[in-house]
């Protein structure tokens, strides 16, 4: 054993203190290379494109409820300006301030919804139509139109009710009484009509003051305007994540018109409502990713009934409010225009 | 504590036998404990598709080089988009397998034309590292057919799983080794 | 208060499925003094408490459903190609019958290793199985699930009612202790992958001062101690993760540990097994069972001559000097006042390692995912969301935003464990230092050279080195050795 008064050279110390001095530089860059794993320059963001520029947003919000119906898919105004939401146990029907008005009961979930202007409600349940009264009492339930039917839009005018299935990807013509009277937007090389494409549930269709039906077309990111026989009159849309197109791999999810033609379009993935002119160029923003944090982080979930679970719906009513449905977070905004 | 030349030999055996015999006791007695709850069969690590939140750590956590968790595609829920948001970048250049268009970091996945205007998205497991680009893209903006798994060719199914420690949303469950995925399906 | 059964049955019909607070709080079952948890809990497999009978009820209860299970929204149609859609790959995984050759290899091995020293006290059997435990254990399992490891899935069953543990790894744990029981740390020679490796690497062994050896002895018990207590309350597998020897099986791992299993292995090029006995906590359960052993190994068949040969021989420094005659009264007295003071002192130490247990619980429960989750809520969760891309910190803050009230709950919950477990831990440590400083005191009569039974991990080289035991296998001829007819002569 050696003594611990042992004197060591010079020469010796500073050997000794270099090498201690360099271990302990080492353990001290080491975590903290560690902690430069946080910042992943990597990862899938998409900052640059959920900020909305504040000028191009044109509406305000003027009242926000929550839908006191479990599971609501889409909306609709009727008469008088009440909101129609179909929603997991049937349709509710609230007025502008959300309080619930009427329900009508439904054995499935209701996916769609249409009001007629008598007041009667047109509910596209999975694979078929039931028709209400105003009271809520069952007028019809049509015959569902076939195999792997997935109900997911409605419109009503006058004689003619036009429902869109996702599942077979084709808008469907009928009467009033529920006779079919005709198939629109199927693939036909003939009359140049390129086909829906829908890989989710949400294809959407809504009558316009001129007559033309406006369908959106989520797999092309395009709208399309049809007349009542099928003819492809016009399209509108580009697919980019920037705020003059839609997003994703299909959008626009959900439409409506306002009174002077121009367009409302709801897209999921980025969750955003916009305005369109009445021939497909972006105008403004009614609200942007933003203001939908819950929508936007929801993803592909599924809320057990049918699968999935996101997106947004807008109805217009009398006045030019636009009322979003966010099928996340289960709520209604009320949107005015700026003043 | 000294005695006698004889008495300590024997106290001390009888001693012995008897922490023996209390020390069998307490193991039989952990093997009934544990067998009444038991039901045999091994169970394996797998992540519920449902809570994960594609945040990365499994490529990066795994005690394997290349993690064991990869991405799978439910080819009955998957869209078929041409312009597929799991596969190209959110702003995409033009549809093409251009490396800037693409999201995986490794091309693990791969894009065939099927028919107008339908395309085929299938991954290389060789290739994938799990970060899980792909799955956050498809579930942000598309149905949701791409989802990580635990492959169990790969897994070592480690006592303790690494990931499962620092998954942020806790999707990580013990499975048993018969049936070891929870798969998205059409049915559910 | 709703039966077991109807637990099981809800738990297993509502596997994978998301629910709110609000319906788990109205229909999900309740156990008294049991925080409402909202999602099924790590560690625990399904379905795997159930009897037979329940679990059939359950697997028809869940076919019947399937038939109504709701379907997705259709691919589209390939009408020009009719492509067929591929199906996603399903590897299967390791067999569960796989398991069970693991148990029988195991139990084959220790009866091979306690018939290879107690029988045959052959130190080249020995070496040869544990170069086949080496290879299987090691290298071809990777390590997992080993004995060392299994005593926190015991640990954790014991302290969480939910928890199941394997079949084979309870084997893992109970085996070797049972045959340690009878025979000795027969598993450590030969059995033990960890141990062949760091004896594969021994050249030059290093006697360590004896007062080192006692003290780095009380790490194991203090590492059994803190195992069990992390593993009991859910928190984390401290010796999986602190193993330096699964990354080399495995060839790969953090770098902390390949270091760390590197160094050791340098290490155990000097000094014999380090980890063996000074870390490995189900070493501490194998030494308390071999301290009662029925059978010890006897190094020499017939006389002990004092050579010292084995006690030289010894790599682990597990040879104890006979003692011969009682000592003389003045110092049988200091040793009588000795252990008389330190059976006093010995509560007091276990009062005070109590005492520093519980206070040092708080940080310790920092180890719990869910502690440390609800500790950042606590302090961050009202801070507003940040932009940019989220770290899996952000994404873990945003779960605990959704319902805090059961995260809050459930840490509580966990917390108290640690407050009991670390008084228990705590109380542990104070009683194996009082317990070695008793054990150091004892008088223990012995006539020959002999090893300590819980000390020695029965690598019979002791027996390589005995002349007598050479003489017996006819290695050496006692023809021509005074000293041999010289004990003729006494005996």
């Amino acid at each position: 054993m050696k003594s611990r008064n042992q004197t060591i050279t010079r020469r010796v110390f500073l050997r000794r203190s270099a090498s201690g001095a360099g271990w302990l530089a080492l353990a001290g860059v080491w975590p903290g290379g560690a902690a430069q794993r946080n910042a992943n320059p990597f990862a899938y963001d998409l900052e640059r494109v959920s900020k909305t520029d504040p000028k191009l947003v044109r509406y305000e919000q003027a009242g926000r409820f929550a839908c006191p119906a479990r599971g609501p898919r889409r909306l609709a105004l009727g008469p008088g300006d009440r909101l129609y939401v179909a929603a997991r146990n049937g349709v509710s029907v609230l007025d502008r301030e959300g309080k619930r008005l009427d329900h009508i009961a439904m054995a499935a979930p209701a996916r769609c919804v249409a009001v007629a202007a008598d007041g009667s409600v047109y509910a596209g349940l999975r694979d078929h139509v039931e028709v209400f009264d105003p009271k809520g009492g069952r007028l019809a339930a049509w015959e569902s139109p076939g195999k792997k039917v997935w109900l997911t839009g409605l419109a009503v005018a006058g004689k003619d009710v036009f429902v869109a299935d996702a599942g077979n990807r084709v808008v469907l013509h009928y009467d009033v009484s529920g006779k079919l009277a005709g198939r629109i937007g199927e693939k036909n090389k003939e009359r140049n009509i390129p086909g829906l494409i829908v890989p989710s549930p949400y294809l959407d269709v809504k009558m316009g003051r001129d007559g033309l039906l406006r369908v959106n077309n989520p797999g092309r990111h395009l709208v399309e305007v049809y007349t009542a026989n099928g003819d492809l009159e016009s399209s509108w849309g580009k697919a980019t994540a920037a705020i003059e197109g839609f997003c994703g791999c299909c959008n626009p999810v959900g439409l409506a018109l306002l009174a002077d033609g121009r367009y409302v379009t709801c897209e999921k993935g980025l969750p955003r409502v916009k305005v369109y002119s009445a021939e497909g160029v972006f105008e403004s923003v009614v609200a942007g990713p933003e203001s939908f944090p819950e929508n936007a982080r929801a993803g592909a979930q599924y809320d057990g009934s049918d699968g999935l679970l996101g997106g947004l719906d807008a109805a217009v009513d009398s006045q030019g409010r636009v009322y979003v449905l966010d099928l996340v977070a289960g709520d209604v905004r009320v949107m005015r225009a700026k003043a | 504590m000294s005695g006698g030349s004889g008495i300590p030999v024997h106290r001390r055996q009888f001693l012995r036998d008897g922490a023996r015999a209390a020390a069998l006791a307490g193991l039989g007695g952990l093997l009934g404990l544990a067998a009444g709850r038991s039901a045999g069969a091994g169970t394996v690590w797998q992540i519920d598709p449902q809570k994960c939140v594609r945040c990365d750590n499994c490529a990066t956590h795994c005690v394997l080089e290349q993690s064991a968790v990869k991405c799978v595609h439910a080819y009955a829920i998957c869209g078929y988009c041409q312009l597929c948001t799991g596969f190209f970048e959110p702003a995409p250049n033009d549809l093409n397998t251009g490396a800037e268009n693409c999201l995986c970091p490794t091309s693990a996945i791969k894009r065939s034309f099927v028919e107008d205007p339908y395309y085929e998205y299938s991954i290389d497991e060789h290739l994938c590292i799990g970060c899980a680009k792909c799955v956050e893209g498809c579930n942000r903006f598309g149905n949701g057919s791409l989802f990580l798994q635990v492959r169990h060719d790969r897994c070592l199914n480690c006592n303790e799983c690494a990931i499962s420690k620092v998954c942020p949303s806790d999707a990580f469950r013990r499975l048993p080794a018969g049936h070891p995925y929870l798969l998205k399906t059409m049915s559910h | 208060m709703r039966r077991a059964s109807e637990i099981l049955i809800w738990r297993s019909q509502n596997q994978g499925q998301e629910m709110d607070t609000a319906e788990y709080a109205e229909k999900g079952p309740r156990r008294p003094g049991f925080p409402r948890i909202a999602r099924i809990p790590r560690f625990r497999p399904s379905g795997l408490r159930t009897s037979f009978g329940l679990r059939i009820a359950v697997l028809l209860l869940l076919l019947c459903l399937s038939a109504f299970a709701e379907q997705r929204f259709p691919p589209p149609d390939f009408v020009e190609t009719s492509h067929q859609l591929p199906a996603t790959a399903a590897p299967a995984a390791r067999g569960v019958y796989y398991q069970y050759l693991d148990v029988a290899v195991l139990g084959a091995a220790l009866g091979a290793a306690t018939w290879l020293v107690a029988g045959r006290r052959s130190r080249r059997g020995v070496v040869a199985l544990s170069m086949f435990s080496l290879a299987y254990f090691g290298f071809y399992r990777k390590g997992c699930v080993c004995a060392i490891g299994s005593l926190q899935n015991v640990a954790q069953a014991l302290g969480d009612s939910g928890y199941a543990v394997p079949v084979g790894v309870l084997a893992f744990f109970v085996l070797p202790l049972a045959f340690a029981l009878f025979a000795g740390r027969t598993f450590c020679a030969a059995v033990c992958p960890h141990g062949a490796l760091q004896d594969l690497v021994l050249l030059k062994p290093v006697k360590l001062p004896s007062w080192l050896d006692h003290g780095l002895g009380l790490l194991p018990f203090v590492y059994l101690g803190a195992g069990v207590l992390f593993a009991a309350t859910g928190s984390a597998f401290l010796i999986c993760e602190y193993d330096p020897f699964i990354p080399v099986f495995r060839m790969s791992g953090r770098a902390l540990m390949v270091l760390a299993g590197a160094g050791l292995l340098v290490l155990a090029v000097f000094v014999g097994r380090p980890y063996c006995r000074f870390l490995c906590p189900y070493g501490a359960l194998l030494k308390l069972a071999g301290s009662v052993a029925k059978w010890r190994l006897r190094v020499t068949p017939s006389l002990c001559t004092q050579c010292r040969l084995c006690e030289a021989s010894c790599p682990f420094g597990a040879m104890r000097q006979p003692e011969s005659g009682k000592p003389g009264p003045t110092l049988l007295a200091a040793g009588r006042r000795r252990l008389v003071w330190l059976l006093i002192v010995l509560p007091l130490l276990v009062g005070a390692g109590g005492w520093l247990g519980g206070r040092f619980s708080a940080p310790a429960s920092l180890l719990n995912q869910d502690v440390s989750l609800a500790e950042r809520f606590v302090r961050e969760g009202d801070t507003p969301p940040k932009t940019g891309a989220p770290t899996s910190g952000d994404l873990a803050l945003e779960r605990a935003r959704q319902n805090p009230k059961d995260l809050l709950a459930e840490a509580a919950a966990i917390k108290h464990k640690f407050r009991l477990g670390g008084w228990l831990f705590g109380a542990w440590v104070g009683l194996v230092i009082g317990a070695k400083l008793i054990s150091l005191s004892v008088f223990r009569q012995r006539t020959d050279y002999e090893p300590d039974r819980g000390a020695c991990l029965s690598c019979a080289r002791c027996l390589e080195y005995c002349p007598y035991e050479l003489t017996r296998r006819g290695v050496i001829s006692n023809r021509s050795d005074p000293a041999y007819h010289r004990t003729l002569q006494v005996t």
